[in-house]
């Protein structure tokens, strides 16, 4: 072990064209930071910087997508389709979150540079969270993108609400992270590796089998927490609508994916199955099953809690619960997949899934901002009442992106929904079948809340004044490039699924 | 006689179940944050622990990108303490009632 540290220690193994997208990022909220101190008056020059940097980066990941090697820095970053696709999920959330923004900024009192300077180290820590290949990385990234969103939740420092989301956000997600360090420490224990491709080598012949599951049970735990699953789900309502909308939007999307893409690694490559080894098959059988129960109840609960809320951002918390719900069962697909080609395609769908997921409801939260007026105060389904034809636009959008959500067919969230849970019914699995049966069954339930703020928006009449909002430059262009991504996933999802699931398969060679 | 491997991870387990528990129980927010940084701690001696035993310096490593990041949240985390004790003139996480069903 030493010899080994030590030569690596010599030859350290530098790859910057291998971190260049997470590197001009960070650059952008560096600068965005420095602008900011020096014309501390601006408004959208930081808004500005943090795209173009958003912009270039994203060109960097296309331009490298597939051609690198499938691990650089001695195996810490990986260059994988997992990487590739959820950084692009991390790179689209984070340029429409900004869009969306706008509007709260020019209304609230904002300080515009520390935000998008946030923002942008946030989009750092997702990318990190998605290319880390050891768990060291992964840890920093998710601690990158915690820290930066514990503040941005907290950004109306005059407001108590948002005082409230960001302290209980603060508490629950430092308890999570100690879950998941834990969780680390004593997999580094049973293993004696914290790279990825190392445990998965010696998940059949660990030091300690009893630590490696304990150390996986923690791991889910603290997994569970950042992604929003039943049991681990309490502070997500009471976060997702205290925080500044724009912040809900990004936190609903961003770091759920980015929560997702350390989550599929560490259990999908990193705790294959091993089927001649007895220890092995029970470690992936029992995280197998915990995935599961989790699965059926976080889309059970968060489906039927929903259907009781009375505030549209409660609402797409708890619809956001329920969607970590039916993301899960394309991962417990990926889990059982029976080849490395078939595991790559569920994989892909799972990131395909929180695109879908982003797309739609960013466009959802890109309205419910508008709406919301200063300090979020009009986001009860009662100030939704009879907007429908006083304000067609936002009315349509609005009900498409809630068919989305909802997954009609035609769109993102159809797409979405089927390339999840066809991963699971291929497995073979009277247990994934269940899963998916239960799925469908959500689906359905999930009609009823959606569908009522469509009737609420149409069909009431409204006693108070109200007159549509001017739909400023940047909300309409975010409403435009989500309507078009709705359509566009949900038609054309062949060539993005095909690009998510192209590149080069790490650590094939493990799974037999 | 040298402690064995198995007595630091009974302490870490305890340390850090102490912490759990404290999290769970209390109410004041300052005082459920130092039960998190217990927490973090006890992870640290697992990894010590872990390192010590396999020879192998990565689990000290990880130790000092704990510490660091352990030191960064708690300066974002009494921020927002402070804040939300300037609009509500309390640190009881009972009193962050106005989010509720």
């Amino acid at each position: 072990m030493n010899t080994i540290l030590l030569m690596d220690l010599i030859k350290p193994d530098p790859n910057i064209a291998a971190v260049l997208p997470e590197m001009i990022v960070a650059i952008a909220g560096i600068l965005a930071m420095l602008y900011d101190s020096f014309v501390p008056k601006q408004r959208y020059v930081t808004g500005a910087i943090s795209l173009i940097g958003l912009a270039i980066s994203a060109i960097f990941l296309y331009s490298m997508w597939g051609d690198l090697p499938e691990t650089s820095w001695n195996g810490m970053v990986a260059n994988d389709n997992l990487r590739m696709s959820f950084s692009f999920v991390a790179l689209f959330v984070s340029a429409m979150t900004i869009l969306v923004s706008s509007v709260w900024i020019d209304r609230e009192k904002v300080p515009v540079g520390e935000y998008h300077a946030l923002l942008m180290f946030a989009t750092f820590g997702m990318m990190f969270m998605a290319s880390g290949n050891d768990l060291v990385i992964m840890f920093l990234g998710l601690e990158t993108l915690s820290i930066a969103t514990y503040v941005m939740a907290g950004l109306r420092k005059g407001d108590l609400k948002s005082n409230e989301s960001a302290m209980k956000y603060f508490i629950l997600g430092s308890f999570a992270s100690a879950f998941l360090l834990y969780g680390m420490a004593l997999i580094y224990g049973a293993t004696g590796a914290t790279n990825i491709t190392e445990i998965a080598a010696k998940v059949a012949s660990p030091n300690f089998p009893a630590l490696l599951l304990v150390g996986g049970a923690m791991l889910i735990v603290g997994f569970g927490f950042k992604v929003a699953t039943v049991p681990f789900h309490v502070w997500t309502p009471d976060v997702y609508e205290g925080a500044p909308s724009p912040v809900t939007a990004f936190m609903m999307a961003g770091p759920k994916a980015a929560a997702f893409a350390s989550f599929v690694r560490i259990f999908v490559l990193g705790f294959p199955l091993v089927a001649s080894v007895p220890a092995a098959v029970f470690l992936h059988e029992s995280w197998i099953t915990a995935l599961t129960v989790m699965a059926i109840l976080t889309m059970t609960l968060g489906n039927i809690a929903a259907i009781v809320q009375n505030n549209v951002k409660r609402m797409l918390a708890y619809s956001s619960i329920a969607h970590a719900g039916y993301t899960l069962v394309g991962f417990i697909g990926a889990g059982m997949a029976k080849t490395p080609e078939a595991r790559d395609a569920a994989i892909a769908s799972v990131a395909f899934y929180m695109l879908t997921y982003a797309v739609t409801n960013l466009g959802a939260m890109a309205i419910v901002t508008l709406l919301g007026q200063k300090n979020d105060r009009r986001t009860e389904f009662e100030d939704y009442n009879g907007i429908g034809f006083k304000s067609p636009v936002l009315a349509f959008s609005l009900s498409l992106f809630m068919l989305s959500l909802l997954g009609l067919p035609l769109t993102a969230g159809f797409m979405g929904k089927v390339l999840v849970f066809r991963p699971a019914l291929e497995a073979g699995n009277l247990m994934l079948a269940v899963l998916v049966v239960v799925a469908v069954v959500n689906t359905a339930i999930s009609a009823y809340y959606y569908l009522r703020l469509i009737v609420v928006m149409f069909f009431r009449e409204r006693t108070t004044d109200w007159t549509a909002p001017k739909i400023p430059f940047a909300i309409g262009a975010a409403l435009v490039i989500a309507i078009a991504g709705v359509f566009y996933f949900g038609i054309f999802s062949n060539g993005v699924i095909e690009k998510f699931s192209k590149s080069a398969p790490i650590q094939s060679a493990q799974v037999k | 006689m040298e402690p064995s491997l198995s007595t630091y991870l009974a302490l870490s387990g305890i340390l850090f179940t102490i912490g759990a528990v404290g999290v769970i129980f209390k109410r004041n927010a300052i005082g459920m944050f130092m039960c998190i940084e217990l927490m973090l701690n006890a992870v640290n001696l697992t990894f010590v622990a872990f390192s010590r035993y396999y020879e192998d310096v990565t689990g000290q490593l990880f130790v000092f990108m704990v510490m660091s990041v352990a030191a960064a949240e708690a300066a974002v985390g009494l921020g927002i303490i402070i804040a939300f004790f300037r609009n509500r003139q309390s640190v009881d996480v009972d009193d962050a009632s106005i989010l509720r069903n």
